[in-house]
């Protein structure tokens, strides 16, 4: 590319239109300050706007879990095609290298200078800042099969998601053998990050579907607003923020009770690919809209309620009918009905045009969850909201995978070692 | 082949060694030295790009690196800068629109050369480098190395194109007949050879488009020649009428090659980016299915692409070896992976009807074509 006064101006506005996710995430860093993981830093003094915060690669935990939920995603499920353990734990070392450096705001490692070679990073997002980037690895139930040994270290949790009611999955968009999930605060430093993971995995992986999302619909710290979704509503506000320890041990993280202790620390990420029946949405009335959410849709409050953090009282009655009908969202989705289980949601919205068939809208929610067994929270939740929930008249199900998210690495460790031990 | 503006663009991605084809043409030994980063003791030249032309300033220069910063300051319909040897562009920066400026870098051996600057008044300006020839390669054995395979990819280019000659001379034969049956059943067949060494071709400028020309690759389709105009005469229009000065023109075309080809030496590491290039071509439009698109012959092209890729990797290999005995195997196996993918397409001497072959089955195809093309991207700079 031509070094131009254009070339350098494009990219002063990229970072330009960054700055409101800097003064978030500065925000954000404060936020989570008194944690004992360090998950922001300040910019380097270098660096001119845009998010120069880099979260933490290595920890405890994985980062992109429990971390502030970044603005924009870039995901990928990819298939392993070589047959050799050794090429695949080859890969999964250089990825490490790669996602470490691209957090910190580095070009992935290797030549950039010499004209003969192609560079080894692909550069888009040279100049950028690291815009809070997080990579998150995660292992679908088939990588755990005959082909490279793993099958002894396959957690049991870890099957494949059972068929469930409201099901309208694609298989072209539902599960595969590894993930990456990449988020930042700069849609460019998310989608560079996936996409020089799977060159350097080019003749190990082959990709089997991806996804951008644009929009993060939860929150994960206590101080970030809760956004709206598509259907513009505020939903997960009662999701588990970063600073509920209790919660996360209890419903998030694998603990050391686990059957393979390679996951302690460990979560488990369910996403779903729902699309939502905008057009039909769209001419729903009001009311009716509030009642399928069981909340205000401009307040976000429980319709039991005046503001958005109000407890929903599921009792209360207008004459012989709950005000929060049976069949609302946040009724059957909530803990109290479904023995204290809460999921950590980390989804964002998507569109991918238009559907060529109908010519409506091809949008909705990319939803993640994590959790430490799909089986008692994803699978018993979706059981139920599936058969009765108001929602699923406006939603289906296209896209399903289950991926087991490692912990997070220790110095020195490579995703290579941690998976095969 | 690949639309021309683009196809071009690519061949002068490898320009550092480019370079060193016109030391081996002018019988000097040769040293490709394409590790240098442009900067440090590199010669300035400034291009202004202006209605009027492209002057180059100084027009003459020492050998050795020479780094050419190109400004477009005001001339809205000339867009790039050009450095030629010959016909053949060993370097250039394109899509500079007025207000933009860029660079390129090359080691230039001594020589004439002309800047050019297309849709300027002065299109073409002299540029002289002075001095004395690099001296040879300091590694005696990398050296031999290269030489020989240099030599013996010429070697194979020559006997490809008087293949290419051979095969095509029934098919534009049975075109000038009228003999419709016969001439479907020669095309396929008569393009391989071609699609073999098709880079080489497109280094030619003006050759790839009249030989390979698509449809959309023509301004004027009143002008287009080559295969794909016979393809679309023989499987869409059914009628070979006015076909027989298209005949005579590809085979004066073929010709023009062969004669062009004998004069050419391709350095190693020109050798393995033209590989890659072959891949790159499978990749854009025979995997698509649009560069036969109407007799559905796309597998004999993939097939010549892919295997002129190996010849070429073939030769460059025992270089490779020295550089990343690791790199090579991996190379090779991912060969054989492509190659025994086309095998369930076989169909007598030749190949199914590419129309046959479905979207998954492409994929794979295509996916395998990335995992061998990513690696070999790599062997260029280990080679020069």
């Amino acid at each position: 590319m031509a070094e131009s006064s254009s070339g350098f101006s494009r990219r002063t506005f990229l970072t330009g239109a960054g700055a409101t996710g800097a003064l978030t995430a500065v925000g954000l860093a404060v936020g989570v300050s008194g944690c004992t993981r360090a998950h922001g830093k300040p910019a380097n003094s270098g660096s001119v706007g845009g998010d120069g915060s880099v979260v933490a690669f290595r920890g405890a935990h994985q980062a992109g879990i429990d971390t502030p939920a970044q603005d924009r995603l870039a995901f990928a499920a990819f298939d392993v095609v070589t047959k050799s353990r050794a090429e695949l734990s080859s890969m999964l070392q250089a990825w490490t290298a790669a996602a470490e450096a691209m957090t910190e705001g580095k070009q992935v490692p290797g030549g950039a200078s010499n004209p003969a070679a192609p560079p080894a990073d692909t550069g888009e997002a040279l100049g950028l800042p690291a815009s809070s980037l997080t990579v998150t690895i995660g292992y679908g139930p088939a990588l755990f099969d005959d082909r490279f040994g793993l099958a002894g270290r396959r957690p049991a949790a870890l099957q494949e998601l059972p068929a469930l009611p409201g099901d309208a999955l694609r298989p072209d968009r539902s599960g595969g053998d590894l993930c990456i999930q990449a988020c930042a605060n700069d849609p460019q430093v998310a989608f560079h990050a996936v996409r020089n993971l799977a060159r350097l995995g080019r003749g190990t992986v082959v990709m089997r579907w991806s996804q951008l999302g644009f929009g993060r619909t939860s929150s994960t710290g206590s101080s970030q607003a809760t956004p709206r979704n598509l259907m513009g509503f505020k939903d997960g506000t009662r999701n588990i923020k970063s600073d509920e320890t209790d919660a996360l041990d209890a419903n998030v993280w694998v603990g050391s009770n686990t059957d393979q202790p390679w996951m302690t620390g460990g979560s488990y990420l369910v996403a779903r690919r729902i699309r939502m029946r905008i057009e039909s949405w769209d001419r729903d009335f009001l009311a009716d809209q509030e009642n399928v959410f069981g909340r205000f849709k401009s307040s976000g409050a429980p319709l039991t309620g005046t503001h958005e953090f109000d407890t929903p009282n599921f009792e209360q009655a207008d004459g012989d009918k709950p005000v929060i009908p049976d069949d609302a969202h946040i009724r059957l989705a909530s803990p109290e009905q479904n023995g204290g289980v809460r999921i950590l949601r980390r989804g964002y919205s998507y569109t991918d045009g238009i559907d060529a068939a109908t010519g409506e809208l091809d949008a909705g929610l990319f939803f993640i969850a994590f959790q430490n067994d799909p089986r008692t929270h994803f699978v018993a939740l979706q059981r139920k909201l599936g058969m009765h929930d108001a929602l699923n008249e406006y939603i289906s199900h296209t896209g399903s995978a289950l991926f087991a998210c490692p912990p997070g690495l220790k110095a020195g460790e490579t995703w290579a070692g941690q998976l095969f031990g | 082949m690949m639309a021309a503006a683009s196809a071009r663009r690519r061949f002068v991605t490898l320009s550092a060694v480019a370079t060193v084809a016109a030391i081996a043409l002018s019988g000097c030994s040769s040293s490709a030295s394409s590790d240098d980063d442009g900067g440090g003791s590199a010669t300035k030249v400034s291009i202004t790009l202006t209605p009027d032309g492209c002057v180059p300033s100084p027009a003459s220069v020492s050998s050795g690196l020479v780094t050419f910063e190109v400004t477009n300051k005001n001339a809205s319909a000339v867009s790039e800068a050009e450095l030629l040897n010959g016909d053949t562009i060993i370097g250039e920066k394109e899509n500079l629109t007025p207000g933009l400026s860029g660079k390129f870098s090359l080691r230039l051996e001594p020589g004439r050369y002309a800047v050019s600057c297309p849709n300027a008044k002065a299109d073409r300006s002299e540029f002289t480098v002075t001095g004395v020839a690099s001296s040879p390669a300091p590694d005696p054995s990398a050296s031999a190395l290269a030489a020989q395979a240099s030599k013996a990819y010429h070697g194979y280019l020559i006997s490809e194109v008087q293949q290419l000659v051979a095969s095509a001379a029934p098919f534009t034969a049975a075109i000038k007949a009228g003999d419709i049956a016969a001439a479907k059943a020669a095309y396929g067949p008569a393009r391989t050879h071609y699609e073999s060494i098709e880079p080489v071709a497109e280094s030619f400028g003006d050759l790839d488009p009249v030989i390979d020309a698509r449809i959309d690759d023509i301004d004027d389709p009143s002008t287009w020649t080559g295969f794909h105009r016979l393809e679309k005469a023989l499987w869409q229009d059914n009628s070979l009428a006015g076909m027989g000065s298209i005949a005579d023109k590809l085979t004066a075309d073929i010709a023009k090659l062969q004669s062009l080809v004998a004069d050419q030496v391709y350095q190693p590491a020109q050798i393995a980016n033209g590989c890659v290039e072959l891949l790159d071509e499978v990749g854009a439009s025979k995997v698509t299915g649009e560069e036969d698109r109407y007799s559905h012959t796309d597998l004999y092209d993939f097939d010549a692409n892919v295997q002129g890729a190996k010849e070429g990797f073939t030769v460059v290999e025992p270089l490779l070896k020295k550089a990343d005995a690791n790199l090579a195997s991996t190379i090779e196996a991912r060969f054989s992976d492509v190659l025994d993918a086309l095998q369930p397409y076989r169909q007598g001497d030749g190949w199914v009807d590419y129309s046959t072959v479905t979207q998954d089955q492409r994929r794979v195809l295509a996916q395998k074509v990335d995992a061998l093309a990513e690696p070999l991207s790599h062997v260029a700079a280990l080679v020069g």
